[in-house]
Formats: C-alpha cells, sequence, structure tokens
C-alpha cells in the first residue's frame, strides 16, 4: 500500500481525535510507532492488526515449558494490591494481577481486561468496554461489579490506598459506575484526557480485584493473570503454574519461581551461580556482569527522574535568573554518559520526557553555559557567586549526582554545601514543615516512572501541589496545566505542553538534566521476559535457549 | 549444688531484664524517624490515607497506651498482629527463630569439634610448630569479618568450584538432608570465624589443667598419658569452654544478620532488622524479646554448665 492510499484508509477509521494524529503522521511530525502507541490511546483496538503493522513479538511460535527462577527484593510489607509500594511486591503482583490497561514500554497502551474505551466531548466522562469472559483464579466471571468496586476501593481513603494520591482531582468516591455487566464509567472531577494511563498499569495499584476481597490477598493471590499461585512463603519466596484458564495465550512457562532477597549482592551472586535468571538491575550489580556473555542488560525508556528542587520563595532563589544560572552550570550530557552509562536521556528542566508523545520536541535543549550563567548571576546582584545548601538522601545513584552538581556549580562560583540524609529521613513525615523533602532551600528527590507527566506537572509543580518542593507559586503555570487537562487531542496537547515547558525553562523551579532507563538483568538462556518501568515483571513469554 | 534461692533470684533478674527490653525497645522505636504508615505506604501517599492507616493500626495512640496493649496482651501470650505482614507475629518469630536454630546447629556441628580438637592438640602440643599454627591461624580467621569470609567462601565454593548452593534457604518442601545441605556454606565463615576462639579458650584449660597439681599426683600415681589427659586434664580444661559455647550459641539465634542477608536466611537477625526498618513495632518487640531471652537464657545455661562441672564455681554460685 502506498502511503497516501494508507493514510487515506487511516482517516476512515476513526473520529477527529484520530485525524489530527494521522495528519501528524502524514506530515512526518508523528513516528509510525507512535501512531501506534496513539491508536492504542484512543481505544483504536484491533488497528494495528488489521494493517499488517503486528505487534513485535506476538506472535512468536517459541517452545514452552520450564521453570523461571527470580530474584527480588525483600517486600517491606505484606502484599496486597491496594496497598503495595515496593519494587518487589509489584513484580510478584505481575504473575497474578491484571489491570484494564497494560501500559507496554515498547508498544504503549495494550489492552487487558478492558477491551475498548473512549470519552465525551469533556473528556470528563469516559467508557470502558470489558473484555467478556475473563476468569478469576477462583473461577468466578469478572463483570463491571468487580471493575468497579476495585477502584472504589482505591479511591476510599480509609482503605490504606497508596493510590490515592495518585487520583487526587482526578477521580473521587462514586465517581466509577456499571453501565452493564461489561461496561464502566468513570465520571471524573475534572477533563482528564489522559485518563486511560489512570487505569493502566501506570498506577500499580489499580490490579482489578474480585468485588468481595476483603484485603487477604496473600490467602490465595486471586487474580485473572497467566499464573496462578501455588506456594507462597512470607519473606522466603513464592511460586506460580500456569494458569490453564486464561484467556489470552497460555503462558509458555510451566512456572515461576520468586526468591526474595535483603540483599543485592547475593541475587548477582545467585545469578552468576545459575540459580535464578531474572534480577532486578543497579549500577553496582551491572558492573558484576559487565562484558560477560553469560547475561543481558534488558532496558526500558522510562520517565524516571531526579528532580532538583530550587525553593523560589527562599534566598537565594527567589530570583529566577540565579535559579536558570545553576541550571545552566550542568553539562547534560557528561551526566548522561558518566553517570548513568548512558543509560539515559537528557532532561529539559520539565517532567515533559521524550517519552511521552505529547512533549514538545521544538522547545530548544538548555546546555551548559558557564558565561551566560556568570552573567545572570552578575545580574542578580550576586557577581561572586553564593553558598548553599544542598539536601538530599542516600539511595541509587543521588549521592554522586549530588557531588557533581556541587563540581558544575563551582564553575559559576556557586558553592554548594551537601547534606545527605537517610532516604527516610529525608522524606520525614512528607508533609510541609516536617520533610527535608519539602522543606529544604535545595534538594533532590527521586521520582520513579509515570507513563504520562501529569502527576508530576500537578503534584510537584501546581500551587497547591503536595510534593510541590520547590514551592513554586505561578498562575499561569496553573492555568497553562488546566489547558493541557483539557486538550482533547495529539496537536493540542503538545501547543499546551510547548508552553508549559518554555514557561518551566524560564522559571526553573527544577532541575532536571535526565530521564533514566530502567534495567533489568537476566540470564542470556531466557528469553522473552517483559518489564515495566515501574517494577512489573512480565513472564508469560519467556522461553528457554537450547544450547 | 545451686539452691532454689538462688535460682528464683536469677528467674527473677531473667524476666526483669526482658521487661526492661520491651520497654527499651519500644522508646527506641518512638526515637526513629517517620510513622508506620508513612513507611509503610511510601511518601508519596496521600496524608489522609496515612491518617487512615495510622487509626487503623492503632499508631495515632499515646507511646504509653500502645506500650500497655502490647503488653497486657503479650502477659497472655499473645504477641499481637504484626503491622506490616498483616498477620499475627507468633509464627513469623517460631519460623525465623526454626531458621536462626537450623543454622546454629550446622555451626555448631562443625565447631565443637573443629575448635575444642585443635585447641586441644595445641595445649598438649604448647610451644611447638602445632601449636603456634593452631594459634596463628586461630587468630587470622577470628580478625576476619564473617561477611568478608562469607563472601569469599561464596565465591570459591559457590561460584568458581560449584560445589555447593549459595542460598541458605533450601527449596520448597525439601527434606532435612537437603535444608542441612544449603546452611554449609553460611554456617563456615562463623566456624572460621569462632573457632579460632574456641581454640585458644581450650587451649589455655588445658595448659593450666596440664600444669594443676592434680596433673602431676595424676602422672605420680603413675597413670598412662592418655589416661591422664581423659581422666584428669580435659574435665577441667572444658570448664570455660563451654561457657564460651553458650554465650557464642546465643550470638548464632540473633546475630547474625549479615550472613542472613548474605545467603538469604530468614531467621531472627533479618526478622529484627526488617521489622525495625517497616516500623513493625509487635514484630520488632517479640523478635527482640526471642533474642533477649535466647541471650540471658544462654548466658545462665552456660554460668549453670559450668557450676556443674567445676565444683569451685559451685560453691560461688551457691552463695
Amino acid at each position: 500500500m502506498t502511503k497516501r492510499n494508507e493514510i487515506d484508509t487511516l482517516r476512515n477509521l476513526s473520529g477527529d481525535i484520530w485525524n489530527v494524529a494521522v495528519d501528524e503522521y502524514a506530515n512526518g511530525y508523528l513516528k509510525r510507532r507512535d501512531l501506534l502507541k496513539y491508536a492504542a490511546f484512543i481505544g483504536l483496538t484491533g488497528f494495528a492488526a488489521s494493517h499488517g503493522l503486528g505487534f513485535p513479538g506476538s506472535a512468536r511460535a517459541a517452545a514452552g515449558g520450564g521453570t523461571v527462577r527470580v530474584g527480588l527484593g525483600q517486600p517491606t510489607k505484606a502484599i496486597d494490591p491496594v496497598t503495595v509500594t515496593d519494587p518487589a511486591s509489584i513484580g510478584v503482583l505481575s504473575q497474578v494481577g491484571e489491570y484494564l490497561i497494560l501500559d507496554d514500554p515498547k508498544d504503549g497502551l495494550q489492552p487487558k481486561l478492558a477491551l475498548s474505551w473512549e470519552a465525551d466531548e469533556t473528556a470528563k466522562r469516559w467508557t470502558f468496554k470489558l473484555r467478556p469472559g475473563v476468569k478469576f483464579h477462583d473461577g468466578r466471571t469478572v463483570t463491571a461489579k468487580d471493575v468497579v468496586a476495585s477502584f472504589e476501593r482505591l479511591v476510599d481513603p480509609n482503605s490504606g490506598s497508596s493510590a490515592l494520591s495518585a487520583y487526587k482531582g482526578i477521580l473521587s468516591k462514586g465517581g466509577a459506575k456499571i453501565v452493564d455487566d461489561e461496561t464502566v464509567a468513570f465520571d471524573l472531577d475534572q477533563s482528564n484526557s489522559n485518563f486511560p494511563f489512570y487505569v493502566s498499569s501506570d498506577v500499580y495499584n489499580a490490579v482489578i480485584l474480585p468485588a468481595d476481597y476483603a484485603g487477604d490477598f496473600e490467602k490465595n493471590f486471586n487474580g485473572t493473570g497467566p499464573f496462578k499461585l501455588e506456594s507462597f512463603r512470607p519473606k522466603q519466596g513464592a511460586s506460580f503454574v500456569r494458569n490453564p484458564d486464561y484467556w489470552g495465550d497460555k503462558a509458555l512457562p510451566d512456572r515461576v519461581e520468586i526468591k526474595f532477597f535483603d540483599d543485592e549482592q547475593a541475587q548477582v551472586v545467585a545469578l552468576q551461580a545459575g540459580q535464578l535468571d531474572v534480577i532486578p538491575s543497579t549500577t553496582r550489580l551491572e558492573l558484576a556482569i559487565e562484558g560477560n556473555p553469560n547475561f543481558k542488560l534488558l532496558s526500558v525508556q522510562a520517565s524516571s527522574h531526579d528532580a532538583v528542587h530550587l525553593r523560589t520563595d527562599q534566598a537565594p532563589f527567589t530570583d529566577k535568573r540565579v535559579r536558570r544560572a545553576l541550571a545552566l552550570t550542568l553539562d547534560r550530557e557528561a551526566i548522561v554518559k558518566g553517570l548513568l552509562k548512558g543509560r539515559a536521556v537528557a532532561g529539559n528542566d520539565t517532567p515533559f520526557a521524550p517519552i511521552f508523545p505529547s512533549a514538545d520536541p521544538s522547545v530548544p535543549q538548555r546546555r551548559q553555559d558557564i558565561a551566560e550563567a556568570k552573567r545572570l548571576l552578575a545580574e542578580a546582584g550576586v557577581p561572586n557567586g553564593f553558598e548553599v545548601t544542598l539536601t538530599t538522601e542516600r539511595a541509587y545513584d543521588i549521592p554522586d549526582y549530588a557531588v557533581i552538581i556541587q563540581n558544575f556549580a563551582k564553575k559559576a562560583g556557586i558553592d554548594i554545601k551537601l547534606n545527605v540524609l537517610p532516604q527516610d529521613a529525608y522524606y520525614g513525615s512528607a508533609t510541609f514543615g516536617s520533610s527535608p523533602w519539602l522543606d529544604s532551600n535545595l534538594g533532590i528527590t527521586d521520582f520513579g516512572h509515570r507513563g504520562t507527566p501529569d502527576i508530576f506537572l500537578n503534584a510537584t509543580l501546581k500551587s497547591d501541589g503536595a510534593w510541590n518542593a520547590a514551592h513554586f507559586k505561578n498562575a499561569d503555570y496553573d492555568a497553562l496545566l488546566a489547558e493541557y487537562g483539557k486538550a482533547r487531542d495529539l496537536q493540542a496537547q503538545r501547543v499546551a505542553a510547548g508552553k508549559i515547558q518554555a514557561l518551566l525553562l524560564d522559571e526553573t523551579p527544577e532541575i532536571i538534566s535526565y530521564f533514566s532507563q530502567y534495567s533489568r538483568i537476566s540470564s542470556a538462556k531466557v528469553e522473552g521476559v517483559r518489564f515495566t518501568a515501574i517494577s512489573h515483571l512480565l513472564l508469560d513469554r519467556v522461553s528457554f535457549v537450547q544450547a | 549444688m545451686l539452691t532454689g534461692r538462688a535460682l528464683s533470684a536469677r528467674l527473677a533478674s531473667l524476666l526483669l531484664t526482658l521487661w526492661l527490653v520491651s520497654v527499651l525497645v519500644f522508646l527506641a522505636g518512638q526515637v526513629l524517624p517517620g510513622d508506620v504508615a508513612r513507611v509503610m505506604l511510601g511518601p508519596f501517599a496521600d496524608a489522609q490515607a496515612v491518617a487512615a492507616l495510622n487509626r487503623q493500626l492503632g499508631a495515632d495512640q499515646p507511646v504509653l497506651v500502645q506500650y500497655w496493649r502490647w503488653f497486657s496482651a503479650a502477659l497472655g501470650g499473645d504477641f499481637g498482629t504484626s503491622l506490616s505482614m498483616r498477620a499475627p507475629v507468633a509464627p513469623f518469630v517460631l519460623a525465623s527463630l526454626g531458621r536462626s536454630a537450623a543454622l546454629a546447629g550446622i555451626i555448631l556441628l562443625f565447631l565443637v569439634p573443629l575448635g575444642v580438637g585443635a585447641g586441644i592438640v595445641a595445649g598438649l602440643n604448647q610451644g611447638r610448630l602445632a601449636d603456634r599454627l593452631i594459634v596463628l591461624a586461630g587468630v587470622s580467621f577470628g580478625i576476619v569479618p564473617d561477611f568478608v569470609s562469607g563472601l569469599l567462601l561464596l565465591l570459591v565454593f559457590g561460584l568458581w568450584l560449584n560445589w555447593l548452593p549459595i542460598t541458605g534457604a533450601a527449596p520448597d518442601g525439601a527434606g532435612f538432608w537437603t535444608s542441612g545441605y544449603y546452611l554449609i556454606l553460611p554456617a563456615l565463615p562463623l566456624v572460621l570465624n569462632l573457632a579460632g576462639y574456641l581454640a585458644r579458650m581450650t587451649r589455655a584449660g588445658v595448659i593450666e589443667a596440664l600444669a594443676a597439681d592434680y596433673t602431676r599426683t595424676a602422672i605420680l600415681k603413675g597413670l598412662g598419658r592418655r589416661q591422664v589427659i581423659v581422666r584428669h586434664v580435659l574435665p577441667n580444661a572444658l570448664t570455660p569452654t563451654v561457657a564460651v559455647l553458650a554465650t557464642q550459641s546465643g550470638y548464632m539465634l540473633g546475630g547474625l544478620v549479615v550472613i542472613e542477608a548474605l545467603f538469604g536466611i530468614q531467621g531472627l537477625g533479618n526478622l529484627v532488622l526488617n521489622a525495625a526498618k517497616s516500623r513493625d513495632f509487635p514484630m520488632l518487640e517479640a523478635g527482640v524479646l526471642v533474642m533477649a531471652t535466647i541471650f540471658v537464657l544462654s548466658s545462665a545455661i552456660g554460668d549453670l554448665a559450668q557450676a556443674l562441672l567445676d565444683p569451685r564455681q559451685r560453691r560461688r554460685a551457691s552463695l
């Protein structure tokens, strides 16, 4: 099919929103892969298959059988989808629990328990068609009642739900409604054109559970996933077997065996000894397997970043020229290459990671410019620089990042003292007034991957944001954010995004100098390990390479 | 023999110690930054949800109320519900105690023959090459921290030679022997670390006993060397060794946090560490109390054993 014909065919598929994306594709603004992602996003499922654009790997035949052995950290508490937050528990949960939609790092939103979805004109009411005939492991069929109960539980402040802050201002109790047995509607608190992401795996708590779920998940791990529980030993590990009644392609491996480790060193040694097939990845562990052909480092793009907040209401950062000056001292390419071993992309001081289709790529990238930094400092009345304390957490690569910032800042005469705290001390009570994170003058905070920038934009930068460590209060920004939330098509989103990006570059309440990838380490003997950047571990397509 | 009065005094001091430990742990828990629900829900959780969970868990009550609730229930044998695991504490503590005990058992199995044997050989050969080698080796292994030797042993026997499994946790449903086999590698660093000390204690006892009047008398009586050693030297020489072993057993049942972490064994040490990290007070309290009980009991047993073996001590203990 010629491109012209293809585009005409594409146009006939859906309404106006879709045609904007098709136009962008026709004009070369949108890559084919992003068009596919977008199709899934607006609920145009089956589109890819009908156009021979099948998602890679989905149809490959592979030999089944075997046990996949996985190392994970120690879950910090009882595994319960409603309260879960730690990577190990999410890894366990991925074997049995499923979402309405999976946010696949490669292919974007993939329909799982929802078949299709659409919004009304205002993007305030979203309707989801459920996949018929899906069964929980205990044999009961999934209906709209279960789906509504699952979301009502997540937005109930008394349920101990960890998803409450994700849904704040978006979905409240009573917002999810049964339309019929196989249809669910959500009435949102305000328009949100990115809502499908909020019912996807991005909100990792949004696993669909039976309506009568009583908080005792560890008893039977009753979900809808491709594997079902064989045995669970708290603090030790769990094993799962293929679910013969799974609605989709049956899992290839017979079993999954998960072992919990308190120590990451022990994980990599067990991998090296051939006792594990898949483990999480950290910079330290990567060093241990570097150059060894028996192991693979698998990575997916992510929007994870370490945000440097500058308190806009406290000297010396009340002057935006001073904030910009500090941002200008950083050599982002050097940080990406050095600190993150190239497994990251440079950031531009906004949460709009390049992987978000709505990010406006035409906004110029901020680069290191010491002369300009010095000029700005002089203009702001501090030509000889100043002294400031950078407070942060002892976690991941952050202490090293802090030292790098310290060294770069020196070039413009800014003298940074470091105050590195244990992680829980840094977060404190996570409320203003009793949290070094939210109260410090200058600080670095780690943010995990999200499928859309919304939660970063709302919580960390909006005037009344719960995580607004920069104390950034800007009416223009708040207005632009509302505009962005209402934008229904990609083009409108990108226009609003461009304005937000430009405003944040000018104001610089935060420095975001990179978006890092998310990685896992596997043995070279296994193929088909998939995962998301928020710790889901999908093992149903894993097969063993014959030596 | 020990009098009833001495025994009950000992028991009373044991209970007092445990009570003080429980108070201290509770107070320490209050000094730690952060609250339970915040730790459980993570820094990005909504304040409303954190408050709701704290209410549910009773963590919003005054410390004294929390302590009294816990203490009164514990007196009745109920150690409460783990805040993080949302399940009764006792089975967790028992299971991890079992795993620690298995590890300690394997350690003792290697440690006693090795340490005591080497000590006897060294003591009987005082000043000769064998003695000097044993003392030197003992001191050398003794100063290598267990996590260093643990890593080395793990690399050599687990990775290069591939002789032993590198995790201490046997697979689901493993039997007695298999479980023991999995514990050999985790046990070795402790055996090496402690054997030297045990050997030196034994050696000193042997040398002292060899020089004692009763040994001279026995030799003058015309007993053979073997009989002198077995009947007169060893029983006297091993008395301090027994006390050392008892103290070390206490340590093995809870102090092996690093080894447990390194080899993925969910023993008491790990249980207490994780409970502290997640501010899980009922679990922390129960874990620490069990550890304290073992420490106090094992040192009491050590004293008792020493008293039974040594008439001089016996007289002192019954005062």
